[in-house]
């Protein structure tokens, strides 16, 4: 079996896996679309200033993109790593040609496929919820690649949370810890404006502040994105790396 | 697996070398001592049986020969450093092995023989497994039986020239785990090398050539299961429930086998021994051969000692373990390890001794050790 058709198997036991949890497909969708009507469509925005959402409701649509780009792996890979781990699964695994890089980048592939589905939900709610008005350009078609890349990326960090915490509660809880605050210091909901300089460089340093600058700049305020790709794009590689050396292979 | 041969060996070794070392592999966990030094040598084609109490060490043995741990010492797989083995060659069923609760068994097979170069049938797996007919359910729906056939049924798929099989019939009903033992059985003869932890110690006779037996970390004993048996396992024993175990009654049946004119050990070495001891039921005479019976019935009558029912057994694998582990004195007069009363530790027996720590093993009334006859003497 070559290496693809080995990513492919795993991939293919992962995604049917997946499916037939029913509980765990419904909220994966459930929770962004919860949020976009909440945010998008109770709370709205007040453009004219004031309030918690005072910018153009385009503006928030990374924001709402973010949700799942970066809760959903975080959350996916880790459990699944408690549950390998638990259940004696990589002590398997470790026996078989699949290697760990292998095993992370066929989870990666689902969880894209998933979150992918995800943002075109939440692309279409907005849509229909909100007044947001999307730039219709060619750069659209970079939208999905910022997607699988900053999927790819939070996948690896996922990775190394589950080889971290000790049990699938552990990676819960941990996932949310990193999460929260990442999601919104990251340029998504809060605009910078907002945040005290010293704070900035913080903001900086966040994977997802270059997903919502990206993104941003592909739906609501026509700019470049190819440095924002970038960037995101060596720390995919290097989430990745670290994740999949943190595979678990012995007790 | 009928259609099965052996392959050769692809990566230098041929079939007269070990395919499985360890030598003096020891591993930590903190304070405690997982492996303290154990060796251990598994030939070409052998069913080998690993056995112990909880806690001796042999799942961590078996992740040691794996490459799923990491220890102190020597393991060479196939002749190679675990790590470097060619996974093709390998099967592992771990101990605690729970794989995605939902994807059926058939699903599951696939799954595992996908990741291969090369797979066997996936029915075919099914059927040695004894899945066929359960194959389309989910696994978590399974019964605790079928799962672990399941994942026995994962463990083969590659047609694996070693398979390491970590209690292949935890919670597997009789018929179940007879499949089970029929598969060993065809992959032995089809040259696949088994290693198998198993705490079902008539499984381990019935398949293994060779047996080890770890306690604390180490191996105590190893060899073929009628030598261990012979060197560890006692005596041939006759049980004897009586109509009215009485007090009395095993010094009177001690005293007719004495005075009796058959050698009640069934040969005719003069100085040959048997021992009389009592059970909640009525009493035990150990060294007794079939042959010997009759002499025990003579005895009983002569004595006055109305009997229910006999039941003679030879010694098993499960009196070596129980021997050599100390989990559980079992009585023999033959100078092997016991537990003290206190359940700490073992200690050289004597016929006294055996009779003492016997009774209280039994809960009966400890006695002296003035039950033992010289059958030769008789």
């Amino acid at each position: 079996m070559s290496r693809l058709g080995r990513i492919g198997t795993e991939a293919t036991a992962a995604t049917r896996s997946f499916l037939r949890r029913r509980t765990a497909v419904f909220f994966t969708f459930f929770f962004p679309v919860i949020l976009v009507v909440i945010f998008g469509a109770l709370i709205r925005t007040q453009p004219t200033g004031g309030g918690l959402f005072a910018e153009p409701a385009g503006y928030y649509i990374p924001g709402y993109l973010a949700v799942v780009v970066l809760f959903t792996p975080l959350s996916r890979v880790g459990s699944e790593i408690a549950r390998h781990r638990d259940g004696g699964r990589f002590e398997k695994l470790a026996t078989t040609p699949l290697s760990r890089v292998e095993w992370l980048v066929a989870h990666t592939l689902v969880n894209v496929a998933i979150i992918g589905a995800a943002s075109l939900l939440i692309l279409g709610l907005v849509i229909a919820v909100t007044d947001a008005e999307l730039v219709v350009s060619a750069s659209l078609l970079a939208l999905p690649v910022f997607v699988a890349v900053a999927v790819a990326l939070f996948c690896g960090f996922g990775a190394i949370l589950g080889a971290l915490a000790d049990s699938q509660d552990g990676v819960i809880a941990a996932s949310n810890t990193v999460a929260l605050p990442l999601l919104f210091l990251s340029e998504t909901f809060v605009p910078p404006a907002l945040l005290p300089d010293w704070f900035l460089p913080a903001v900086a340093a966040s994977p997802l502040t270059y997903f919502a600058r990206g993104t941003r700049a592909i739906l609501y305020e026509p700019a470049t994105w190819a440095t924002e790709l970038a960037i995101l794009s060596v720390l995919a590689v290097g989430f990745l790396a670290l994740g999949a050396y943190a595979v678990p292979r012995t007790d | 697996m009928n259609e099965t041969v052996p392959s050769e060996p692809t990566d230098g070794t041929n079939a007269t070398d070990p395919v499985l070392v360890a030598e003096a592999v020891r591993k930590s966990y903190g304070d405690v001592v997982a492996l303290d030094g154990a060796d251990l040598r598994v030939d070409t084609g052998e069913v080998f049986g690993l056995i112990g109490p909880n806690g001796a060490g042999k799942t961590t043995l078996v992740r040691a020969l794996t490459g799923t741990t990491e220890v102190e010492g020597g393991v060479h797989v196939l002749g190679v450093p675990p790590r470097e083995v060619d996974p093709q060659r390998v099967g592992l069923l771990p101990q605690s092995f729970d794989p995605p609760a939902r994807l059926t068994a058939r699903e599951l097979v696939d799954y595992y023989g996908g990741l291969y170069d090369s797979a066997r049938d996936t029915e075919g797996v099914l059927r040695d497994v004894g899945m066929a007919a359960d194959a389309d359910a989910w696994y978590e729906t399974l019964s605790g039986g079928q799962k672990r056939r399941t994942c026995v049924a994962t463990a083969i798929v590659n047609d694996p020239d070693l398979l390491f099989l970590d209690e292949p019939t935890t919670g597997i009903d009789p018929a179940g785990r007879r499949s089970i033992h029929r598969l060993v059985e065809r992959l032995a003869a089809d040259g696949t090398t088994v290693l198998l932890t198993s705490h079902a110690m008539d499984e381990v006779e019935r398949l293994a050539d060779r047996v080890a037996l770890l306690r604390d970390g180490d191996v105590v004993a190893s060899g073929a299961p009628d030598d261990l048996i012979a060197a560890h396992g006692g005596r041939p024993r006759l049980s004897v429930t009586l109509a009215d175990p009485a007090a009395g009654s095993v010094d009177a049946v001690a005293g007719a086998l004495e005075a009796g004119t058959t050698d009640p050990d069934g040969s005719t070495n003069v100085g040959t021994r048997v021992d009389v001891e009592p059970t909640e039921n009525g009493l035990r005479v150990l060294g007794v051969r079939p042959e010997g019976i009759g002499a025990v019935v003579d005895a009983l009558a002569d004595a006055g000692v109305a009997f229910e029912s006999l039941s003679w057994s030879e010694p098993t694998l499960e009196d070596v373990y129980l021997e050599l582990t100390g989990e559980e004195y079992s009585p023999r007069g033959d100078g092997g390890l016991v537990t003290d009363s206190s359940g700490n530790g073992t200690q050289p027996a004597d016929a006294s001794t055996v009779a003492e720590v016997g009774d209280v093993a039994d809960g009966g009334d400890v006695v002296d050790g003035g039950d033992v006859v010289d059958g030769g003497d008789a």
